[in-house]
């Protein structure tokens, strides 16, 4: 094997969502030819048909030179496990690996074991999150169920399925409500898990040569759906969302700064005007992830470094786990200015903006909020 | 129609009762009824509480006051050395120690070790020779020995000691550590050099010599001490599980005489051994209980300034190893320190940082800084030991970021530690020890502890008055002060042991000044500290400790 890292895609989604349909589908592509799934079980939905072999081991060959797995104890001597299985010749070449999650999962710590662990950490790259939503029964899913709405606020592809029997309207305040809870990630429909792979491999963004265009995507995406949330916010079913809306707090210019009262997930950007001092920065990122993790779901920033302003850094966290910071080629757009939008948990904006402030030795007058959608696009 | 008044079990009247309670501070009865103070006045406030089944004690006029809190002990380790270790003088030669070696070996049961203290540490040459080991062998009866020098960085053992420990001369030096070796012969001599000492230690550890029952009476021996010198509330600054499940043992038994806070450490200290960090907290629910609160960590960030391990903004004195410009080193990085505050504060733990040195201090200011800043406010307490040298900007932002002094040990006058202090690090600095006025007048909360057995025995009343004078009360270092512009009143001194210490534990609702509710722990004086002279604080005698309204010390009582 060379040093290439295998990258990993973490398949979630609540229960009767359509995971393993997506996944079903995803398997027969080219574009999967060598992937490892590690699902839960073969269960209900069935692989049957496509496997070829199976054996005591809870492992199945596909006939695409796909290998699946269920989990056994743990993830990390599964993984470890088939790696050296795959070396060994015993099993095909491992080219991506797709884990499917349980539908009560945080999909979090799957992502923090492959980069923390030590002997996996070298094998193995995070190629992202995609989320299943069920479009008929997602809103209520949603309103009801923390892990769900975690799910979707940590993941780079929303997937609304089954919108082909949801009622179109309820499938617009879905879609609304997820821009809310995940603004940085894309959304797609799907119907009878027809997804094509391309939209879902290199979705997170850790290769700096696919980043420019995702980097300026979810930007203006996060402030559009603060935008929409402003404009729909009226539209919202639940009682708490008028409410949050009453004590918004202080100052007009909150637009793209959306909150929302369930079970304290809030949206919010920050645009730097000055440049920024990567080592300070690093270091209020590390402070940030160690004492906030466990609230912050998303962080992404777009970073205008003091000395070298020609290339932005993109930095990119989850909960305690920051990913190694790409460096661009250059800038995604004539905006040249630093971009952070963050998805956390009761996580004031104000200690946000008073920490970077403090501590990543930027001037509070430089950063701001940013205005509307048109500004930034 | 009124309630009938609750019937008090104890009365004490006629006293002159000092409070600590700033609405009242001065009382001359206290009624107490299942170990809280029901009544505090004069004697017509507790009256109406005395019952036919009331225990009524007059004070003859005598001072009492709220139990003394000590913020910073090392529980059990006093008690071990009293009840189950050979202990002689650091004057003593190589043949009287092994006289009494030898003395010791006939008494204890064989396969069980001789544990003993302290030998100076001016002996190491005469003791690293294949000669010394074979006479302590000799001395040994069979029995696996560890001596203690009285560094307490170094060990003496023999070869029983060293085979248990897997010790033979193939064995390569540990990390920071030596074996002794026969510089003529080569053979080891059991001498054990620093690290090295840790393995023996360990091994007596492992080996299960200190049971359950012994680790109980070791603890129960230094709470009686504690209790004799009115102490009625510690925190234990280096909880291990044994420490812990000793308190508890005496707590489920209703032997255990005094509330007690356990701080765990994050990371192995080098004097004890065991689980610690993660590990260690999560097993601190098995060991609460009433009266024991295992709400506490402790990090270790520097050293000591006589061993030029403490961490200091200026250089010490130039060294022949060190050379010129050593400032000593903290342990942990500010972010390492950041991720253990905040840690701790998921947890609900309040964490206690050792620093010696200023530039610990303030790496430690900087980093609860940090927590604050991230964290917002909180209701724990963090402390920082020993308080000791602070650069002047720091003095304010203990009460800025809410960070408790903890003063200890007693050594805030002329001291021999102070004399090494003057050695490393020049007269000048040396003597801008403890700027507790300045503290005092930043507000910051400033809490009393002994650190025993750093300093020998914990008696609080030696170190209020070195507090008050800044002078050592033995007589020692006569004619000198240290820092005398620093010095305290008694009244601020006595909430600092009292109040402060409480608030700084968590416990102020409970103790720390005499107020209805509050549980009744006070003691009895045998004079009055608020009216003597300073120089004779340290003379006060304590005649009887109430522990929950119930009497755990008096004087004269016989042992």
């Amino acid at each position: 094997m060379t040093a290439a890292r295998i990258p990993v895609t973490v398949l979630t989604g609540f229960l009767g969502s359509g995971k393993t349909t997506v996944l079903n589908r995803l398997l027969r592509q080219p574009a999967l030819d060598g992937t490892l799934a590690i699902i839960n079980e073969f269960g209900a939905v069935g692989l049957d048909h496509l496997l070829v072999e199976t054996s005591q081991e809870r492992f199945a060959l596909l006939d695409n030179g796909c290998i699946c797995c269920t989990v056994r104890d743990d993830l990390v001597a599964t993984l470890k496990d088939i790696v050296a299985r795959s070396n060994a010749g015993e099993l095909p070449e491992v080219k991506r690996v797709l884990i499917e999650t349980t539908g009560l999962a945080d999909p979090v710590p799957i992502l923090h074991t492959l980069i923390v662990d030590p002997d996996l950490s070298p094998l193995f790259a995070i190629d992202g999150v995609t989320v299943t939503v069920d479009a008929v029964n997602g809103l209520p899913t949603l309103a009801s169920h923390q892990e769900a709405m975690k799910q979707v606020a940590v993941a780079d592809r929303v997937l609304i399925t089954k919108a082909d029997i949801a009622d179109e309207k309820e499938t617009l305040r879905l879609e609304r409500r997820l821009a809310r809870l995940a603004p940085t990630a894309d959304r797609m429909l799907v119907a009878h898990g027809d997804i094509d792979a391309e939209k879902i491999l290199g979705a997170g963004g850790f290769h700096p040569e696919g980043l420019s265009a995702d980097v300026a995507l979810w930007f203006r995406e996060a402030a559009r759906a603060a935008d929409q949330a402003d404009a729909h916010g009226h539209d919202c079913d639940d009682p708490q969302c008028g409410h949050a809306h009453h004590h918004h707090h202080h100052d007009h210019a909150h637009d793209a700064a959306q909150e929302s009262a369930h079970a304290g997930i809030q949206s919010y950007a920050f645009v730097i005007d000055e440049p920024v001092e990567w080592a300070a920065f690093a270091q209020w990122l590390e402070y940030l992830t160690m004492l906030k993790g466990a609230d912050l779901l998303r962080m992404k920033g777009l970073i205008h470094l003091s000395d070298d302003p020609a290339r932005p850094m993109v930095v990119h966290a989850v909960q305690s786990i920051v990913h190694p910071p790409a460096r661009l080629a250059a800038w995604p757009d004539d905006d040249r200015r630093t971009r952070i939008v963050f998805i956390v948990r009761d996580i004031p904006r104000e200690t946000v903006e008073r920490t970077l402030a403090r501590f990543a030795s930027i001037g509070a007058g430089s950063i701001s909020r940013p205005a509307r959608q048109e500004e930034l696009a | 129609m009124t309630e009938k008044p609750a019937t008090a079990d104890l009365i004490a009247k006629n006293g002159r009762i000092y409070t600590v309670d700033g609405n009242r501070s001065w009382a001359s009865a206290i009624a107490v009824r299942s170990g809280r103070i029901i009544a505090i006045g004069d004697e017509a406030a507790v009256a109406p509480h005395h019952g036919a089944e009331t225990k009524v004690v007059d004070l003859g006029g005598r001072m009492a006051m709220p139990g003394i809190v000590d913020v910073h002990t090392h529980l059990m380790m006093g008690g071990q050395a009293e009840l189950f270790e050979l202990r002689f003088s650091n004057l003593l030669r190589r043949d009287a120690i092994l006289k009494l070696v030898r003395e010791a070996a006939e008494k204890t049961p064989e396969g069980k070790w001789v544990i003993g203290a302290q030998w100076g540490s001016d002996l190491i040459s005469t003791l690293n020779t294949e000669e010394s080991l074979k006479a302590l062998d000799a001395a040994s009866l069979g029995r696996p020995v560890m001596l203690r020098d009285d560094t307490y960085h170094n060990r003496w053992v023999n070869t029983a000691a060293m085979k248990l420990a897997g010790i033979d001369k193939a064995n390569k030096d540990p990390d920071q550590g030596s074996f002794g070796r026969d510089p003529k012969t080569g053979a080891l001599t059991g001498v054990m050099i620093e690290a090295a000492a840790g393995l023996i230690e360990r091994t007596i550890v492992t080996s299960g010599h200190y049971s359950e029952e012994m680790d109980r009476a070791a603890m129960a021996r230094s709470i009686a001490t504690l209790n004799s010198y009115g102490v009625t509330a510690v925190l234990d600054a280096a909880a291990m599980q044994p420490v812990m499940a000793a308190l508890k043992g005496l707590d489920d038994r209703g032997q255990l005489t005094a509330w007690a806070a356990a701080a765990m450490p994050v990371t192995e200290p080098s004097f004890m051994f065991g689980i610690a960090g993660e590990e260690l907290f999560a097993t601190r629910e098995s060991y609460r209980s009433k009266h024991v609160k295992p709400d506490f960590t402790k990090v270790f960030l520097d050293g000591v300034p006589g061993a030029r391990t403490a961490a200091f903004h200026e250089p010490y004195t130039p060294d022949p190893i060190l050379g010129c410009c050593f400032r000593g080193t903290t342990l942990a990085t500010v972010p390492e320190l950041v991720r253990w505050v905040g840690r701790c504060e998921e947890l609900g733990l309040s964490v206690k940082i050792h620093c010696a040195g200023d530039a610990a201090v303030t790496q430690a200011l900087d980093a609860i800084d940090v927590v604050r800043s991230f964290n917002g406010p909180t209701a724990l307490t963090h402390h920082i030991a020993h308080a000791s040298y602070i650069a002047p900007g720091d003095i304010k932002r203990f009460a800025e970021l809410g960070v408790a002094a903890d003063l200890s040990p007693f050594i805030w006058y002329p001291t021999s530690f102070l004399e090494g202090h003057k050695q490393t690090m020049g007269v000048e600095r040396a003597t801008r020890f403890w700027p507790n006025k300045e503290l005092l007048a930043a507000g910051t909360l400033m809490a009393g502890g002994s650190d025993w057995p750093v300093i020998p025995n914990p008696d609080p009343w030696n170190g209020m008055e070195g507090l008050v004078t800044r002078q050592n009360p033995s007589g020692d270092f006569a004619g000198e002060a240290l820092w005398p512009e620093q010095a305290l009143d008694i009244a601020t001194v006595i909430e600092i042991f009292t109040i402060n210490s409480a608030r700084v534990m968590g416990w102020d609702k409970t103790i720390g000044s005499l107020e209805i509710g509050k549980s009744a722990d006070f003691i009895v004086l045998d004079r009055n500290v608020m009216e003597i002279a300073s120089d004779e604080i340290a003379d006060v005698n304590v005649l009887e400790t109430y522990f929950e309204g119930r009497l755990v010390f008096e004087r004269g009582a016989g042992a």
